[in-house]
């Protein structure tokens, strides 16, 4: 079975803008995922005009909000990085076996990449903003840049939406069949980021900035 | 063969029924979010809820309804009815369209009642029970703006011919489960996606607000509908959703929609669109003819008693500058005074109009001929409403007490003529909104000439309206400009400022032809003349006295006296001079006679703006 892969248009969004950002694209791709039968349930964003799609479902709702929450403590201790979060959808297959290997495997089926580009708070922002205006006159022209802001991520939220529903609307053959009784297809939340070590980020960082591959401390 | 056949038009049938469920499933997704009042929206607190195959208790409130696509939804009325439209084309093709209706313009405080039926039942045949309510139908007039700010269309394109093969039992049985499962899909990004596109935001902000709004959504369904228009359909976008074969052909969804929508239901008493409303209510323009109850008939020369207002609306700018005579429409300007047209000939006309004068103004001075086209304009002025500040008249710097509604029904029937969709939505807010007006308005005036050395040609616009004949029937709201009395000056004193009508005796012409320009300058010429208008100096007294007016008047009427002789000096035209030596030399004989005919006339006008105004309506 093919694994169809969705890279989602990178949102530029702010720190507290995160959670949101991620609850819409996350339960609105499950929401497409989650073919048995359920009772929806509409969720009016705070920070923007759009309203998503819940599966209505409490534990559900759990399990994004902590897979978030973990998504938003490394985007903390990676300030300024592009990050990723991928929702894969897969098949649970049973093998043969062995000493090293598990007896069940997993058939990753669909994988949703959402990219967001995480921006430094406004208050850091301001320091290094090249708005005079914000000197002379913050209030009115910080205000007005914040709800044109607003307004483009907004717009950029809703695109990605449209291309969620886009591909849902493209490719349905690989879907596996729906099991009885089952209401959502096996899921599991990572950040690919995070899968490069720590330590190894870090020289590279080093390296880079300083020119000298032997300068590490 | 009898099992293959047998299951072959089992196949068909289920093949049928999905098909019937595709048609249901989608008329009932779009019109539950977008038919107000008749939403699962509203019942969010059962959406808490775990899922409904989550435990077996929750089996029971899952109805076998709700298993078609695995959507478990609220039951939507007015999809049921509509499924008869599908039935009717033989569920080849419904169109939704989403209808943004305008509420008719002329809707005044009367008509914010809480009984006003926004949605109710959506089905076609009870779709015209929701356009109006009980005062917009008493008034006879169904002014209403509809905008298509969405179609759906829901397509089963059949496939004729030797594809569409029922008879091959393995086929269809993959194809019905694929079908079904691709189905599934489609209404879980149908659901999802009418949620995105603008309308929604229209049909939660409707569904939220408790407000009245000036506008609803209806959906209407129709099997068959014309294409929009080229110039619709470049404006809108178009959303394709995937189609899904079937053995017969395949089931398609589509939608047109507007990117973007005014912004009207961020606020429910804000208009789709922005438009300037010539005659706002607190606009001298909108009533200038309000009665004098207490106005001398039968004395005096027309220069004093025109000079303000009952209400002390002129008061109100007498702050800066002398309070020149002057019509003024606009109560917060300091320098534009309110022109008391106490003239029998204005009091019933809707057409009369003015626009106020933003600086000091000059006296207005109207030729006599022109008064009949001024009269006759189908549109009334804006009213006047007086500010706080006004002068030895308790009753006239009490806005307050100024009674609401005429100007309020004024404004309903000026904005339906100028097709302003401002509808506050209270009435306090709405005079707010309108003393905050008066300055941009000013502004907005057409026609309105402001000349240092010249008379001030003051071109108005009035929208005309039944309510103005209701005003004047009412004696509660007095016209300043009841003609009892000779205070209509000379003809010969009334000076230019219309626009090259010169035909009083063509009414209806002037009436169904309204120049705004015209009005303006007409009232402007009236307004001069009047200030032209020699004083009653012994007369005034009498005149309050013996008409029981307010004895508030008095000391304003004076100071304007005062005032308009003063303006009178200034002003440049010897015409003005002349005609108030000829007021002057007029005996009371004259001025009776006048006066009859003032009467005449105005009984005319009153008939003839009615009919030019009905006319015009139709």
């Amino acid at each position: 079975m093919n694994c169809e892969v969705c890279q989602l248009e990178e949102l530029k969004v702010e720190h507290f803008e995160i959670r949101e950002v991620l609850r819409c694209i996350l339960h609105t791709i499950v929401f497409h995922r989650a073919l048995g039968l359920l009772r929806p349930k509409d969720v009016d964003l705070e920070l923007f005009e759009i309203t998503y799609v819940q599966c209505g479902d409490v534990e559900l709702e759990k399990k994004i909000d902590e897979k978030i929450d973990h998504f938003i403590s490394w985007v903390e201790k990676h300030p300024n990085k592009k990050s990723q979060l991928c929702l894969s959808f897969y098949e649970v297959k049973s093998k043969q076996p062995s000493w090293f290997t598990n007896k069940t495997e997993r058939l990753y089926w669909e994988q949703w990449y959402a990219n967001l580009n995480v921006t430094q708070h406004p208050k850091h922002h301001s320091s290094k903003t090249h708005h005079t205006k914000v000197v002379v006159d913050p209030g009115e022209s910080a205000t007005e840049e914040r709800s044109s802001r607003r307004a483009m991520v907004e717009a950029s939220l809703r695109e990605v939406l449209f291309q969620i529903i886009k591909f849902v609307n493209e490719k349905k053959d690989h879907l596996p069949p729906i099991s009885e009784g089952v209401i959502y297809f096996p899921y599991e939340t990572t950040i690919p980021s995070s899968s490069y070590s720590a330590f190894g980020m870090d020289m590279i960082k080093r390296m880079l900035h300083s020119g000298h591959p032997t300068m590490l401390s | 063969m009898a099992s293959t056949h047998t299951s072959s038009h089992t196949e068909a049938a289920k093949m049928e029924q999905v098909i019937t469920e595709f048609f249901y499933e989608s008329l009932f997704i779009i019109l539950e979010s977008r038919s107000p009042f008749v939403s699962s929206r509203n019942y969010s607190g059962e959406q808490t809820v775990s899922s409904p195959s989550s435990s077996s208790s929750s089996s029971s409130s899952v109805r076998p309804r709700d298993k078609w696509f695995n959507l478990a939804l609220r039951e939507c009325p007015s999809a049921l009815e509509n499924l008869d439209l599908c039935r009717q084309s033989n569920f080849e093709s419904v169109v939704v369209d989403v209808i943004l209706e305008q509420k008719p313009l002329d809707w005044g405080p009367a008509s914010f009642s809480p009984k006003r039926d926004l949605f109710g039942n959506l089905s076609s045949k009870d779709k015209n029970s929701l356009f109006w309510n009980s005062d917009q139908e008493e008034s006879g007039r169904e002014i209403k703006s509809e905008k298509i700010i969405e179609r759906w269309l829901v397509l089963h394109e059949s496939r004729k011919g030797r594809d569409c093969n029922l008879g091959n039992r393995r086929s269809s049985c993959y194809s019905l489960s694929a079908l079904y499962k691709k189905l599934i899909l489609l209404w879980r990004s149908l659901y999802v996606t009418v949620r995105l596109l603008p309308a929604y935001n229209i049909f939660r902000d409707l569904n939220s607000s408790g407000q009245i709004c000036a506008f609803k959504l209806v959906p209407r369904v129709y099997s068959f509908v014309e294409p929009l228009t080229r110039k619709e359909e470049v404006d809108m976008q178009r959303f394709w959703f995937t189609p899904v074969d079937t053995s017969c052909g395949r089931l398609c969804v589509s939608v047109l929609y507007y990117s973007s929508i005014s912004d009207t239901s961020s606020e429910s008493s804000t208009p789709m669109s922005p438009q300037f409303i010539p005659n706002y209510v607190g606009s001298p323009l909108a009533d200038p003819l309000r009665r004098f109850p207490s106005l001398p008939i039968s004395h005096g020369s027309p220069s004093s008693l025109p000079f303000s207002r009952r209400h002390g609306w002129s008061y109100d700018h007498y702050k800066a500058s002398p309070p020149l005579v002057s019509f003024s429409p606009s109560p917060t300007h300091s320098e534009s005074h309110a022109l008391v047209m106490n003239l029998d000939e204005y009091c019933p006309s809707p057409n009369f109009s003015a626009s106020p004068s933003p600086s000091p103004s000059l006296p207005i001075h109207i030729p006599r001929s022109h008064l009949s086209e001024a009269l006759l304009r189908p549109e009334s002025a804006p009213v006047d409403i007086p500010g706080p500040k006004v002068a030895n008249s308790p009753a006239l710097s009490d806005k307050h007490k100024l009674p609401p509604s005429p100007p309020l029904k004024i404004t309903r029937t000026g904005t339906s003529r100028t097709d302003n969709f401002r509808v506050p939505a209270k009435t306090g807010a709405t005079i707010e909104k309108l003393f905050s007006f008066e300055k941009e308005d000013r502004r907005k005036y057409s026609g309105v000439k402001i000349s240092s050395c010249g008379s001030p040609r003051i071109s108005c616009s009035r929208s005309s309206s039944r309510s103005f004949q209701d005003d004047f029937d009412d004696s509660e709201f007095p016209c300043p400009f009841d003609v009892e009395d000779d205070e209509m000056t000379n003809p010969g004193s009334r000076v230019e400022s219309y626009d090259k009508r010169e035909h009083p005796s063509d009414i209806n012409e002037a009436g169904l032809f309204v120049n705004r320009k015209s009005q303006d300058a007409a009232v402007g010429a009236l307004v001069r003349m009047l200030k032209k208008a020699p004083p009653l100096c012994q007369d005034i007294s009498l005149n309050f006295s013996e008409a029981s007016r307010p004895e508030m008047w008095s000391n304003s009427i004076q100071k304007q006296s005062q005032i308009s002789e003063a303006a009178t000096v200034e002003h440049a035209a010897a015409l003005s001079s002349a005609s108030s030596r000829l007021v002057a030399s007029k005996t009371a004989a004259d001025a009776l006679e006048e006066l009859r005919g003032y009467k005449v006339m105005k009984n005319l006008l009153l008939s003839e703006g009615g009919k030019a105004y009905t006319s015009a309506n139709v």
